[in-house]
């Protein structure tokens, strides 16, 4: 154990930082649940992009850097620590991307990879179905084969980013008659193909950016499948895996979070409550834990190691951390806290913050399944009963 | 920068593991309550691992090992219970006496033929020192007065603190792992209360709390054993993440074991009542969340992202 940085490594984050502070845009964009939002938000995608930023882990001949999760992690620091944007791309960079990395042909990887990372393709997932939410597995969308296309069938909902987005990739039932997670196929589609019909969903905060998607009779080339027929429940797996884990919610993004509820803190130390003073402190503590946790998975990967059902355990706890540090600066704010933009001008993010907080338990698996499989897989628990 | 901890490092603890479990199970535990609290037998077992010379300098007879080795052996130490004074006298007087030059004993320390009950104001009693017996909660502790040599050397409450952390979670672990085995062999309305999700949430807590308090631990120990200047930070981190971890592990534990968890009957109460004695000892949860809060809120040390480290 090794806890001071390389020089090489003082030095990636000294060009990081430098690059950041003169490209970060001066003003906060929109939110990218709106449509000018999303707007500005690709702007800046493909701003990072042009500095060769998309995704630093990735190899160079894709748009990126080929960096380790170390710099990765140093990477994101200074990312959130400038309070850079948030990544509308995150979909396809961060789930999208490393799945095609693992099970992807080189066409694939070729098609779509580098747009990817440039920033000029914006991912949409789309998992979940009305009756198949925590139950992924009984998703009843088809994608039937004719020819050298499948035919889609079916409807996909709160589908993150599909309001705006270019294209998606979700699990469609491609064997007929099959159940549960037999007989699925990891497919990739165009948004804008004809049959796709995409319904905004106004969401907790009234921004329009997730939606349902409606399939009908929506032919996809058969080469946009990722894997074998039938493997897709495999592949979804294996993404599922890195939303819950590493890479979906960067240490960085909690730590500067928690730098900013301890300014707040004392901006309202006069009238805050003892409660919130220590929840202020475990603000601090568990980012902590969390980042050193994560610098730890980081270097096992590196190692040659995996992380399997402890990404669960990982979920379950950014997205709690999350929910409770915008909760304790919801109580900060006091009378304020309902405001979405302060008699000064600024935006709320507080408010905004803590809206999206309580999404982080549900989504990527609510946290009742993560419960279960850390009881099931990680204690060896009985699997009876629910669940 | 690297947090992995080197494998020999983890081979070493888990060759403790297997020593310890083997000698050193809730019969033994049963068998010393009942009697004298100490068996000669065992601590001789520890001296012959080389567990009472591990931070020891080589030039005085020691493995001359660093205090995450010992953090990692003091954790399995937790994980049974362990009676005998080897934390305290081995992982705490020891890199004590050497940071403070005073090395005559510590050859006799590694060779097992003394012990030494380190005594911070904090906690002015300790485990098998020669003043009058206090009462523990704890049937196994052992504990004598000693407050008129009480030393307040904030290294040596870091050293304590640290050690304590390290065998809370020890035995948060081992707390889990009991439960865990109970709720499969008892059944309720037909099948094991394992199999219901209110115990399965339950247990699940346990196991996050355990994972984001076991890297806590490693880097309080690295950091304390690189000297850092904000070493007494990660430690105060370290002694609450651990102490949540336990009483967590505890209460949810006696909860899993339903009425059998209450009684004296069931293993499960040592590792619980060790649990407390090691939460308050070496600065109470209050004293290290009002340190780390001093920290922290205070602004003595940097914090945010670029700061992870520090």
């Amino acid at each position: 154990m090794q806890l001071a940085y390389t020089p090489q490594q003082q030095a990636f984050r000294a060009e990081v930082r430098t690059w950041l502070a003169g490209h970060v845009p001066a003003d906060p964009l929109l939110t990218l649940e709106c449509e000018e939002g999303y707007h500005q938000h690709v702007a800046w995608e493909r701003q990072l992009a042009s500095g060769n930023w998309g995704m630093v882990t990735w190899p160079e001949a894709y748009g990126g850097r080929g960096l380790d999760l170390i710099e990765w992690l140093i990477f994101e620091e200074e990312y959130w620590g400038a309070g850079a944007p948030l990544r509308v791309n995150q979909n396809g960079i961060f789930l999208l991307g490393p799945t095609i990395m693992e099970y992807g042909t080189p066409e694939q990887k070729e098609r779509f990879l580098t747009p990817m990372a440039a920033g000029e393709k914006i991912w949409a997932q789309a998992w979940s179905e009305p009756g198949a939410g925590s139950d992924m597995a009984a998703i009843k969308t088809t994608a039937f084969r004719d020819g050298d296309h499948y035919v889609i069938n079916g409807q996909k909902t709160w589908s993150s980013r599909a309001s705006f987005a270019d294209w998606g990739f979700g699990l469609f039932r491609t064997e007929e008659g099959s159940q549960r997670h037999k007989g699925l196929s990891f497919i990739l589609f165009d948004l804008d193909t004809p049959g796709v019909t995409r319904r905004p969903i106004r969401q907790l905060h009234g921004h329009p950016g997730f939606a349902e998607l409606f399939f009908d009779d929506v032919r996809v080339p058969v080469e946009n499948r990722l894997a074998g027929e039938g493997e897709g429940w495999k592949v979804a797996m294996a993404t599922a895996g890195f939303e819950r884990g590493l890479m979906l919610r960067s240490p960085g993004r909690f730590q500067a979070t928690a730098r900013r509820l301890i300014e707040l803190f004392r901006q309202h130390e006069r009238e805050a409550s003892p409660s919130a003073r220590e929840a202020v402190a475990r603000a601090w503590m568990d980012t902590q834990a969390y980042a050193y946790n994560t610098y730890a998975v980081a270097a096992k990967i590196m190692a040659g190691g995996s992380i399997g059902a402890e990404a669960s355990l990982n979920k379950i706890f950014w997205s709690e951390l999350d929910r409770a540090m915008h909760r304790t600066a919801m109580h900060l704010l006091g009378a304020a806290a309902e405001l979405r933009q302060f008699a000064d001008g600024r935006m709320n993010d507080w408010l905004e913050g803590y809206m999206f907080s309580l999404s982080g338990p549900i989504y990527a698996g609510s946290n009742e399944i993560q419960r279960n499989i850390t009881a099931e897989r990680l204690l060896d628990m009985p699997r009876v009963g629910a669940g | 920068m690297d947090m992995l901890i080197a494998p020999e490092r983890l081979e070493l603890a888990e060759a403790v593991r297997d020593f310890l479990s083997g000698t050193h199970g809730p019969e033994v535990l049963r068998r010393l309550d009942a009697g004298p609290n100490r068996d000669p037998a065992i601590w001789q077992g520890l001296v012959e691992m080389g567990l009472t010379g591990l931070l020891v300098p080589q030039d005085h007879g020691g493995l001359g090992m660093g205090l995450l080795d010992a953090a990692l052996i003091a954790r399995e130490c937790g994980r049974v219970a362990l009676a005998e004074p080897l934390v305290e006298s081995a992982f705490v007087a020891v890199p004590w006496l050497v940071a403070n030059g005073r090395t005559e004993d510590l050859a006799a320390i590694a060779a097992g033929g003394r012990k030494v009950a380190p005594a911070h104001q904090l906690n002015g009693w300790v485990a098998d020192g020669e003043g009058a017996a206090l009462d523990s909660i704890d049937p196994l502790r052992n504990l004598t007065a000693l407050p008129a040599t009480a030393s307040n050397d904030p290294l040596l409450l870091d050293l304590g603190a640290l050690m304590a952390a390290a065998q809370l979670v020890g035995l948060a672990e081992a707390m889990l792992d009991q439960a865990v085995e109970y709720s499969k062999i008892r059944t309720q309305f037909g099948q094991p209360v394992g199999g219901f999700q209110a115990i399965k949430h339950k247990l699940a807590d346990v196991a996050v709390a355990l994972e984001f308090a076991r890297p806590v631990l490693w880097r309080a120990a690295q950091a304390l054993d690189d000297a850092i200047e904000s070493a007494s930070l990660h430690v105060s981190h370290a002694k609450v993440a651990a102490t949540d971890a336990a009483y967590l592990s505890a209460e949810s534990a006696i909860q899993v074991h339903g009425a059998m968890g209450y009684t004296y009957e069931v293993d499960l109460h040592f590792w619980m009542k060790r649990g407390w004695a090691l939460s308050g000892a070496w600065g109470s949860h209050a004293y290290h969340l009002r340190h780390i809060d001093a920290a922290i809120i205070g602004g003595t040390h940097p914090i945010g992202p670029e700061n992870t480290f520090a």
